[in-house]
């Protein structure tokens, strides 16, 4: 029975963990960035989610679209007069900047919110199936993470935006010369980021302390997904992200918590060396 | 020209900066005897930002107190009273540079040790080759006073007393009590809490069904959890970090864990805990170096009582004072006391009066013992009942009766 309970653990888990990585996933996928600032967000999002459920006293689950859409103007504009600056730089121009803008929200969080681990306590319940427990706050993160996905997946391949975003990726030259505005693209895109990221962390606000101090946790967790799930696939953070679980849930229950975090990382590097696409990410993208 | 205005301007700029450096030295050279300087590398932003804060708040709080009384009386004059503080942000390295930064640069008379035993033991190094004594208000385990050590002085008590008092009394207050399972944070002071309560529940002739460390940075408890479940324990003891707490307690719940007697080191003793867990918080027990409901009368320095302390706590912050604010404050008070009775701010005459010290402060008894900790203090177990937190033990100051968890 340890194993079935074992196995939903790393699912459920596997699935917010998802939640954290898509919007990094698609940012790095596409626009080439590896956008430091997105633990910042998942946690400015659960931090909004908190202080909005504690001043109105509204489930957080009715003000995720808000939240998320206030994260998307923000990640457009961060983009639009900041990032896009130096988009065409080096990877490692756009790291080092958006780093330095972390730095700058991550303070002023610290400043404004304290670092006080704070947690919307609304507990809603376990679901039980004979010995084994799921708590329904993290079933919520699980179907959200799929929701996510299955519309970001939608979003990119039927939508004019969302192909217009795969044609920048592919050759930014050629999709300006089709009158795409390319600019335009990478603020909506790093703002579809900034969503995911707002979004995850309203739900996460129910199920974890959100507090500064895991703005690097958060970051480092979506960093690992998305080598092992692989860049350039949308599906590849879900699939990043329940790999992880499953690892980290497996190992902690075998060899102990201690080391659990530690096979995810070195099942990274494991990764790098004989897949660097990751699992289903696709080639040219790593 | 334009090369010559520059050279002109330069030389302006160089000579007005000689200039104030001259007049800032000569400022602080003659003020140099009558300020007494402490120097505080604080965590102000990153993973200890809330506990930096803390310290920050209640030295603030004490400066003002002492302020207000025109400084401090020593040898029939008044010094006053200064803080430089840095912001190390939670980097260990960082904060042993900076420490440096203010022995040399600022010329700090005397240290004040940020929180955790883990950045004081860094501190502490370099305190000590240089010679400036150290106080260490959030740093209780054992490790951080055993390496000889002559400048480093603790307010706080030996992390092992506690587990040792905790076992009995639980014993005593539920006789059913025979397993328990251990799961502390793999970090300095949550793991020497953990390691001892083992050793204690082990000696104490309970068995210590489960006894695991998780990883600093560790989001999920949930397999551990579930090992924690398959072994049935009588009581579950977990260490860490608020943050680890919250989410530890939480999924406990959530994974139906359901045993008499919880104890989270030191949920219980932060506001934010009981806070971030809501209902779930109602009954976990802790132990604490502190609790406000302890009344200490007559004491030294700048609050003669328990009571005195918390009210203006209270009223500046809005919010009740955990141990954290206690201890640094009664730090403050101890350095005070010791400057006083060595007469002048001579490191080696003040670091002679910090081993001499035996005084009564607001935040109880202090008398350090020969590695530099306060020793001989019984420390309060805790209990959340309700939405209150209510001390347990020891019996002089309890003032409820242990419930178990249903």
């Amino acid at each position: 029975m340890d194993i079935i309970q074992i196995l939903l653990n790393g699912i459920v888990l596997g699935s917010l963990y998802a939640c954290i990585a898509i919007g990094f996933s698609l940012v790095w996928g596409v626009l080439n960035i590896i956008n430091m600032l997105h633990g910042s967000f998942i946690i400015l999002g659960g931090y909004l989610a908190f202080f909005a459920w504690q001043y109105s006293g509204v489930n957080p689950v009715f003000l995720l679209p808000i939240i998320a859409t206030a994260l998307f103007g923000l990640g457009y504009l961060l983009q639009y007069f900041f990032i896009n600056k130096v988009v065409s730089s080096p990877v490692l121009t756009t790291l080092t900047l958006t780093f330095g803008l972390d730095m700058i929200l991550y303070n002023l969080m610290t400043v404004f919110f304290t670092a006080t681990p704070r947690r919307v306590t609304l507990d809603l319940g376990t679901v039980n199936l004979g010995d084994m427990y799921l708590p329904v706050d993290r079933l919520m993160g699980m179907g959200l993470a799929l929701f996510l996905t299955a519309l970001l997946f939608v979003v990119m391949r039927a939508s004019k935006i969302g192909r217009a975003i795969v044609a920048v990726r592919m050759d930014r030259q050629a999709a300006t010369l089709m009158g795409i505005r390319v600019n335009n693209v990478y603020a909506i895109t790093f703002g579809i980021g900034a969503f995911m990221a707002g979004a995850a962390g309203v739900i996460f606000s129910m199920v974890f302390p959100i507090t500064t101090n895991l703005t690097g946790t958060f970051l480092g967790k979506a960093f690992i997904i998305c080598v092992i799930g692989g860049l350039g696939s949308v599906p590849g953070a879900l699939i990043g992200g329940i790999a992880l679980g499953l690892i980290e849930s497996f190992a902690g229950y075998t060899i102990g918590p201690q080391n659990a975090t530690t096979v995810g990382f070195v099942l990274m590097l494991f990764l790098l060396i004989v897949r660097p696409t990751g699992l289903v990410g696709v080639k040219g993208y790593e | 020209m334009v090369m010559e205005m520059t050279f002109k301007k330069r030389l302006a700029v160089t000579a007005v900066t000689m200039g104030m450096a001259m007049a800032g030295s000569v400022g602080l050279a003659s003020a140099d005897d009558d300020v007494l300087v402490i120097g505080a590398p604080l965590a102000l932003t990153g993973g200890l930002a809330d506990e930096g804060k803390k310290q920050q708040d209640v030295w603030k709080l004490w400066l003002e107190k002492i302020n207000a009384a025109g400084g401090i009386d020593v040898a029939g004059k008044k010094m006053q009273v200064k803080f430089v503080e840095y912001d190390y942000q939670t980097d260990g390295k960082r904060a042993g540079q900076l420490a440096e930064k203010l022995i040399t640069d600022d010329e700090v008379d005397v240290i004040m040790a940020p929180f955790g035993s883990g950045h004081t033991k860094i501190i502490a190094a370099v305190a000590e080759r240089y010679q400036v004594p150290m106080l260490a208000c959030v740093a209780s385990s054992v490790s951080v006073y055993d390496q000889g050590f002559k400048y480093l002085f603790g307010t706080l008590a030996p992390n092992t007393g506690m587990t040792e008092s905790m076992v009995e009394f639980f014993k005593e207050k539920n006789p059913e009590l025979k397993k328990v399972a251990v799961y502390g944070r793999d970090d300095v002071f949550p793991k020497s809490m953990a390691t001892a309560l083992a050793n204690s529940a082990e000696s104490g002739g309970l068995d210590v069904v489960y006894n695991e460390l998780y990883a600093v940075g560790t989001m999920d408890h949930s397999a551990a959890i579930s090992a924690i479940k398959s072994a049935n324990p009588d009581w579950v003891y977990m260490t860490g970090y608020t943050q680890d707490l919250i989410l530890g307690r939480k999924q406990l719940a959530d994974m139906g864990v359901n045993t008499p007697i919880v104890t989270m080191v030191t949920g219980p003793a932060y506001r934010e805990y009981t806070e971030g867990v809501g209902e779930l918080a109602d009954g976990v027990t802790s132990s604490t170096w502190w609790h406000h409901s302890t009344a200490y009368t007559n004491a030294v320095g700048a609050w003669s009582t328990t009571a005195d302390f918390y009210a203006d706590f209270t009223a500046a912050y809005k919010s009740d004072p955990d141990y954290v604010s206690a201890s640094c404050a009664a730090a403050a008070d101890v350095l005070v006391n010791a400057v006083q009775v060595a007469g002048s701010k001579d490191k080696q005459a003040v670091r002679d009066a910090l081993a001499a010290t035996d005084i009564l402060t607001f935040y109880g008894p202090i008398d350090f013992g020969d590695n530099g900790m306060n020793q001989g203090r019984e420390m309060p177990i805790i209990q959340v009942q309700g939405e209150e937190i209510k001390v347990l033990y020891p019996a002089s100051i309890a003032d409820a009766e242990m419930k178990m968890i249903k």
